[in-house]
């Protein structure tokens, strides 16, 4: 019988997860376009609702609306799995990140682990999911029997699967100094030195190869080529429209999400508030709240930074992103594993 | 009512001959190639049956082994069938079946 | 409940697999493949081993499979056409291949329910990434070392398949980097069938063996 709650919960926090990710990426798209917009000199969205806050909504219904075209010679059954592959994958990846402390719900005695799913494996069920991903890109690519199409599918899956190696090598580091691959042991021994202890001061050079890594595997810029291809000839989504295309950009928006919690939770402590657990004391209302909180907050932060070097930054040639990945930031992530193994020996009571 | 070792070879043992009925009726070779993991994936879910039933690790590490040389084996075996296809211009193994080009 | 979940991982594998030696496509064999892989890495979640779960993910379904993939789309296959099967015993041999595989099944499914052993339970550290870790670091070392030079042997095995060595077509555009430029194209007496090559390293110096980095002097006309 308990088994019954236990998934009747599961599928609660599922719902909430999945309504609460896709509302975040709505509003980051409409945050990207305003930001850009401000980094540009101009004005973004602003007439839909207050300050353009509906324009997501707006955007929505258009998406909905627009006639589903698909093309005459093109496999079908690939060309409609392509979408949901991509942001399948780009969903999956939620249920492993820890939002918050075990929380003690007000009024009550439950102790709620804010955790939908507790995996001893969760980092490496991360990588492979994100891996799994990939598909989506190279099948859309193939199936629009396109050939700039074919093109753009196929260096982008290139350009991911090459960075994929950089990402894990980066992320050993986080291994060695946690001594586990779950997420919430992760982020629990993130949590002396009042809450500061976070792993970006022990392995900065990992950080910031995870973050060259990450930008790349989310094809954004300075790493778009692939999809730049767009604005001058076409890239894997051309043939898209409509409703398949809207899943293209949510699962584009919604990797860029995973990886800045990814981030947030390996390298900046999660959701460890310096002082927070001090103030409020462990396990009570308040330090769940803010420690969740927290997190948003840092997750956010990342958000503007990927928004910020949209804006800033021009995009790498796709011979120098290759030559980048495997010459020179595959060397430097196996570098960091040697940094911070030493780092971990000398130092062992760190 | 568990599911028993039993069962978990039994599953096995129909994945294996699937594998090995498609190596035997495919011409084409990277179709074959896909039948051969799938060969070696039976083995390997027999590995971690056992050793699940067993509480020994040694199976896990048996199928870590297996996995590495079937990546290793997947990159050189693309590697000669990306040559074949480049000198023969056909990947049918009933028509490349003689050494003369 | 576990009867449930195996019954479906098993069907999905078993469905897909069939599907991977049924299908004529290559494509949508290898998409049946990465499906049989998922359900497999399901199954063994289900017999407590999640690290070789992820590692069959991450390697199997997220890097053998893509280089299939790749190659498949690279290589533009086509579909198998259908042919008659050229000896007429294939049939019944098969109809009497699968009976003897079926009685084979019975026999396992009767005689090991026998034998008393019993799963991994949950409380069980067997198949963590930590005694994965430390056994794969202190009892089998030596595997451990000699698959790290099989791997090292099939990188450079496939970097010297995979080399163009020559055998350049003579339509090669030139792509702004290191590209080998086809002999035809910067002297013009040698034929389109030369399968010599040069290699340039750089935008400058392509432009350079191509004698398009000097200003043209336009003869003056009249």
């Amino acid at each position: 019988m308990e088994t019954a709650i236990d998934i009747g919960l599961k599928l609660v926090a599922i719902t909430v997860a999945f309504t609460v990710v896709l509302l975040i990426v709505a509003y980051t798209v409409l945050a990207e376009r305003r930001v850009l917009g401000f980094i540009q000199g101009r004005l973004g969205p602003n007439r839909v609702g207050p300050g353009g806050l509906l324009q997501p909504f707006a955007d929505l219904l258009k998406f909905i609306l627009k006639e589903d075209i698909v093309p005459d010679k093109s496999t079908r059954f690939v060309y409609v799995l392509a979408p949901i592959v991509a942001t399948m994958a780009a969903l999956m990846t939620m249920i492993v990140y820890p939002f918050g402390p075990d929380t003690r719900i007000p009024f009550t005695d439950i102790s709620l682990p804010l955790t939908i799913a507790r995996l001893d494996v969760g980092l490496l069920y991360v990588l492979g999911v994100t891996s799994v991903g990939v598909y989506g890109i190279m099948l859309a690519g193939w199936s629009s029997n396109n050939k700039y199409s074919l093109m753009g599918g196929l260096r982008a899956s290139a350009q991911m699967i090459s960075y994929e190696l950089a990402l894990g090598l980066s992320l050993i580091g986080v291994i060695l100094l946690a001594g586990s691959l779950d997420l919430g042991t992760i982020v629990e021994r993130q949590s002396g030195w009042h809450g500061a202890r976070w792993f970006i001061f022990f392995h900065p050079l990992g950080f910031v190869i995870y973050m060259i890594a990450a930008i790349a595997e989310t094809n954004r810029v300075p790493f778009d080529l692939p999809e730049a291809e767009t604005e001058l000839v076409a890239g894997f989504h051309t043939e898209y429209s409509a409703m398949k295309f809207a899943l293209f950009f949510l699962a584009e928006y919604i990797n860029m999400f995973t990886v800045s919690m990814l981030a947030t939770t390996l390298f900046l402590g999660g959701w460890n508030v310096p002082f927070a657990e001090d103030i409020f004391g462990r396990g009570t209302f308040l330090f769940g709240l803010v420690s969740a909180i927290g997190f948003i907050l840092k997750v956010i932060f990342f958000l503007f930074l990927y928004i910020w070097l949209r804006g800033t930054l021009p995009r790498f040639r796709f011979d120098q992103l290759m030559n980048f990945g495997w010459k020179i930031l595959l060397p430097f992530a196996l570098f960091s594993i040697f940094l911070t193994a030493t780092l971990i020996f000398l130092f062992p009571s760190l | 009512m568990e599911p028993q070792l039993s069962w978990y070879l039994a599953l096995s043992a129909v994945l294996f001959t699937i594998g090995v009925t498609g190596v035997i009726i495919k011409r084409n070779v990277i179709a074959m190639f896909m039948c051969i993991e799938l060969m070696l994936n039976a083995v390997n879910l027999t590995f971690v049956a056992f050793s699940s039933f067993f509480h020994d690790v040694t199976g896990q590490l048996f199928v870590f082994i297996v996995m590495t040389v079937a990546a290793a084996e997947a990159a050189v075996g693309l590697g000669i069938i990306i040559a074949i296809f480049r000198n023969r211009e056909t990947l049918d193994v009933d028509e490349a079946s003689i050494l003369k080009l | 409940m576990t009867v449930l979940l195996f019954i479906l991982f098993a069907g999905m594998a078993i469905g897909c697999a069939l599907a991977v030696v049924a299908q004529r496509n290559p494509l949508y064999s290898a998409i049946s493949l990465i499906g049989v892989f998922i359900s497999l890495a399901c199954l063994y979640v289900m017999l407590a081993a999640p690290f070789i779960a992820a590692v069959q993910v991450i390697v199997y379904a997220g890097a053998i499979m893509v280089l299939v993939v790749f190659v498949i789309m690279l290589l533009n296959v086509e579909e198998e056409e259908r042919r008659r099967p050229r000896l007429k015993f294939l049939v019944p041999a098969a109809v009497v291949l699968s009976a003897v595989l079926i009685a084979e099944i019975a026999f396992i499914l009767v005689t090991v329910q026998e034998s008393r052993v019993t799963p991994v339970s949950d409380s069980s550290s067997v198949g963590l990434t930590h005694s994965v870790g430390s056994a794969l670091f202190t009892k089998y070392l030596l595997p451990f070392e000699i698959t790290s030079i099989l791997i090292l042997m099939a990188i450079v095995g496939a970097m010297t398949l995979a080399r163009r060595g020559g055998l350049l077509s003579p339509t090669a555009r030139i792509v702004p980097g290191a590209t080998q430029i086809p002999l035809s194209l910067i002297d013009p007496t040698v034929g389109h069938e030369s399968t010599l090559a040069v290699e340039a390293e750089t935008t400058q110096e392509a432009a350079r063996l191509l004698g398009v980095d000097r200003v043209l002097e336009r003869p003056k006309q009249e």
